[in-house]
């Protein structure tokens, strides 16, 4: 059990700023994970909690106490790791009690033989213990991996990027299993990802990271219902949001939108909240943002929807990505499968903007969305205690 | 013509050295037959392990070709060296000239052939804005992102106006944005360039959406050679079933009970149960064992009026497009997938529907699948 907090965490490798004054409040019992693309200094954020990397500067917290000087292995956290990184030469078994055979956490044989057929049974791994990591599949070792982690019920877990390399249907069937593992034994868990959908589906909250600094913190709900600037947005959701630059105009009570890329004029639906916001920040070039399940396509011309060409057409499986263009602007869209669409094509697309939101072109931060009340109400869930 | 055909082909790897016991392998690939028309874009899918790679590296001229025949646009290429099989290719690692700009790096092949100077500006000025990289040109490797990088590698591999196209796993390196955006561009490249394509992959979503058609391969056996559509919606046996998909398709164990005139999936320790489509009525029988599998996206949550059967909620994953909920089938979850915004929690009740008209028979034993007469 265990908080964990970072003060303005800086390190540098060499030239190279990893990290750029990271702070974060972990709290006890939480399953907190940190997102952002490749490079954005997730790992290394992690490596400072575990101690493998010490930062330059700022302090790293273990229930208010300062761990900056204490060694990894007196920190009592377990790591896991993208590579398995499990003992070729030992059995399973052997593997798994490696963690409580070492000086520091050293317990009796009995013991270890108790916990780790427990934990075995829990991953319903119990029939692999006699094995060699090299007889098992890359799931069976990443569920090793996991189950060493879990023998020694440290105050923290430390995740990198866990699930990776393992195909989708191991990936979709670990993540469940993690899920309910941490539930179960309500350790303070810290996991890296650029995986948006583990990042919504283990997260309690999600520290969105991106050049070694903290863009964004918050549930799953929040980061992807009012994401704090168009990064973010697009970071969420596959396919990704779609952006659309445009202009805002007022004529009476009415707001109008004109679109970049295809010169229409939209009126948009009213929403008083909005509107008032909309009025208070009085910028007019803004960036109206669409999920691609809030577009309509038509290959028949219909009032109201723009005349585009096909650019892509994808089968995704369950579903299909049509990605429509219009004067430079390209617009995706969820599509069913098995249509017989031509690259180049004529399709009619509506957009339906009573779920836009809207950044400010320049700084391309929030500004504000179609029903902002009711949404934050859903997504910033009031403090406990 | 065809642009490629794999003709019973094999590949065992040689255990013998010194030192080492002789030990006969098992076939990387056994048999394999492929066949892909001028032009097409066709996917080798299948788990880490199952062949994929060495059949493209065979068929790329890497590797030895142990019993079988290769031909790429009718030429049997099984004794042409790589540079003779006029192929590009394009792999996970970039392995560009560090020491040289983009332009240098697309042309270098060409210009190692001797081709004129300004044949190799025409080709890399052509091929350049295909795959987004006319502005990188003046730029060294170094400064690439690693979409740029990728972006060079395929403009590399196709400048030379290869008679086919080899990829593997080109876009693995990439993290999810980066990868999104890239399969659009390859699409549209291969849709623009019209070359015969081999591209090796994982990754269901990258063969799904992509190729024309996909062979999907376990265990160096090819199992199902068909459109996206066709291994989708009528896959050969269980492992293709699991295999495309995400997430995957349900598959669990059932008994079929006979009630009434009619049939139900029944599942050990469960309440669960489904009618059986009547078109597998004469190939079942009260107490037969098989698998039934559907679809998450064929499960569905009943309204209150629903005749569905009441079941508890067991996990429950917001994933913002959409949310998954998964229900306890005796050891197992059944997964199903909707739009609806209701924020489930572990333990609510729900009325579980299945469209019984989308759910597949696979036979216990061998997996296959289990087709109405």
């Amino acid at each position: 059990m265990a908080r964990i907090t970072l003060e303005n965490v800086k390190k540098s490798f060499g030239k190279v700023k990893a990290l750029d004054g990271i702070s974060l409040d972990i709290k006890d019992k939480e399953f907190f994970v940190l997102f952002g693309p490749a490079g954005a200094g997730k790992t290394t954020i992690l490596n400072n909690i575990a101690g493998i990397q010490v930062p330059d500067e700022g302090l790293v917290k273990f229930d208010g106490q300062i761990v900056n000087l204490v060694d990894a292995a007196h920190r009592d956290t377990a790591m896991v790791f993208e590579n398995y990184a499990l003992y070729p030469q030992m059995t399973v078994y052997d593997n798994m009690a490696s963690a409580l055979r070492s000086n520091l956490y050293k317990k009796d044989e009995d013991y270890i033989n108790k916990r780790v057929h427990e934990i075995a049974k829990m991953m319903s791994m119990d029939y692999l213990l006699e094995r060699l990591p090299s007889q098992l599949s890359n799931g069976q070792k990443q569920r090793v991996a996991m189950g060493r982690a879990l023998v020694r019920m440290p105050k923290v877990y430390l995740m990198d990027e866990p699930l990776a390399h393992l195909d989708a249907k191991l990936r979709n069937a670990m993540r469940t299993e993690l899920k309910g593992i941490q539930a179960q034994f309500g350790t303070t868990s810290v996991y890296v990802t650029h995986d948006f959908m583990e990042a919504l589906s283990l997260a309690d909250r999600i520290a969105v990271i991106n050049e070694g600094k903290v863009v964004q913190i918050g549930t799953g709900d929040a980061i992807y219902d009012l994401p704090i600037n168009e990064f973010v947005a697009t970071l969420m959701g596959d396919p990704e949001i779609n952006i659309i630059p445009g202009k805002l105009s007022k004529e009476g009570s009415v707001y109008k939108f004109a679109m970049k890329g295809s010169g229409r004029e939209y009126e948009l639906p009213v929403d008083q909240d909005l509107f008032a916001k909309l009025d208070t920040l009085g910028v007019k070039n803004v960036d109206l943002a669409l999920r691609p399940q809030h577009l309509r396509y038509s290959f028949e011309s219909k009032p109201g929807y723009l005349p585009c060409t096909v650019y892509s057409y994808e089968s995704i499986g369950n579903k299909s990505v049509i990605v429509a263009e219009i004067g430079g602007q390209q617009l995706r869209m969820i599509a069913p499968n098995g249509l017989r669409v031509k690259i180049d094509q004529d399709v009619y697309v509506d957009l339906d903007l009573s779920h836009s939101l809207f950044f400010d072109s320049e700084s391309k931060d929030f500004m504000a969305r179609y029903n902002e009340a009711e949404i934050r109400r859903i997504a910033e869930p009031e403090e406990e205690g | 013509m065809s642009g490629l055909k794999i003709e019973h082909v094999y590949k065992r790897y040689d255990n013998e050295g010194k030192g080492k016991k002789k030990k006969v392998n098992d076939f990387a690939v056994k048999d394999l037959n492929l066949e892909a028309e001028v032009g097409e874009f066709i996917a080798l899918l299948g788990p880490s392990g199952c062949g994929k790679t060495t059949t493209l590296r065979m068929t790329a001229g890497l590797e030895e070709i142990t019993d079988g025949s290769i031909y790429i646009n009718d030429v049997r290429v099984n004794d042409l060296e790589p540079k003779d099989r006029h192929i590009g290719l394009a792999f996970e690692d970039y392995a560009m000239y560090p020491p040289l700009t983009v332009y240098d790096n697309i042309g270098f092949n060409l210009k190692a052939k001797g081709v004129s100077k300004e044949e190799i500006d025409k080709r890399v000025r052509e091929i350049a804005p295909l795959m987004q990289c006319d502005d990188l040109l003046d730029k060294m490797p170094v400064k690439l992102s690693g979409g740029q990088k990728q972006r060079v590698n395929i403009a590399r591999a196709i400048v030379r106006r290869p008679d086919l196209l080899l990829m593997d796993e080109p876009l693995s390196h990439l993290d999810g944005k980066a990868r999104q955006a890239m399969r659009t561009e390859i699409k549209r490249l291969i849709n623009e360039i019209k070359c015969t394509t081999v591209y090796v992959t994982h990754d269901q979503l990258e063969a799904m959406s992509l190729a024309d058609r996909i062979a999907i391969i376990n265990f160096g056996v090819l199992q199902q050679y068909g459109t996206p559509a066709e291994v989708y919606d009528d896959p050969v046996n269980e492992f293709v079933a699991g295999f495309i998909g995400e997430p995957p398709m349900n598959i669990l164990e059932t008994t079929i009970i006979g009630e009434n005139d009619h049939f139900f999936f029944t599942f050990a320790n469960s309440n669960l149960k489904i009618q059986v489509p009547e078109r597998y009525y004469n190939v079942v029988k009260h107490g037969f064992k098989c698998k039934m599998g559907v679809r998450p996206m064929d499960v569905l949550i009943g309204g209150p009026d629903s005749k569905g059967t009441p079941e508890h909620v067991a996990t429950f994953e917001n994933l913002g497009d959409e949310r998954r909920i998964g229900i306890r089938v005796g050891d197992l979850l059944l997964m199903l997938i909707t739009e609806d915004e209701t924020r489930y929690k572990a333990g609510d009740t729900i009325k579980l529907e299945v469209r019984a008209e989308k759910t597949h028979l696979f036979d216990i034993e061998t997996g296959d699948r289990i087709r109405s007469n």
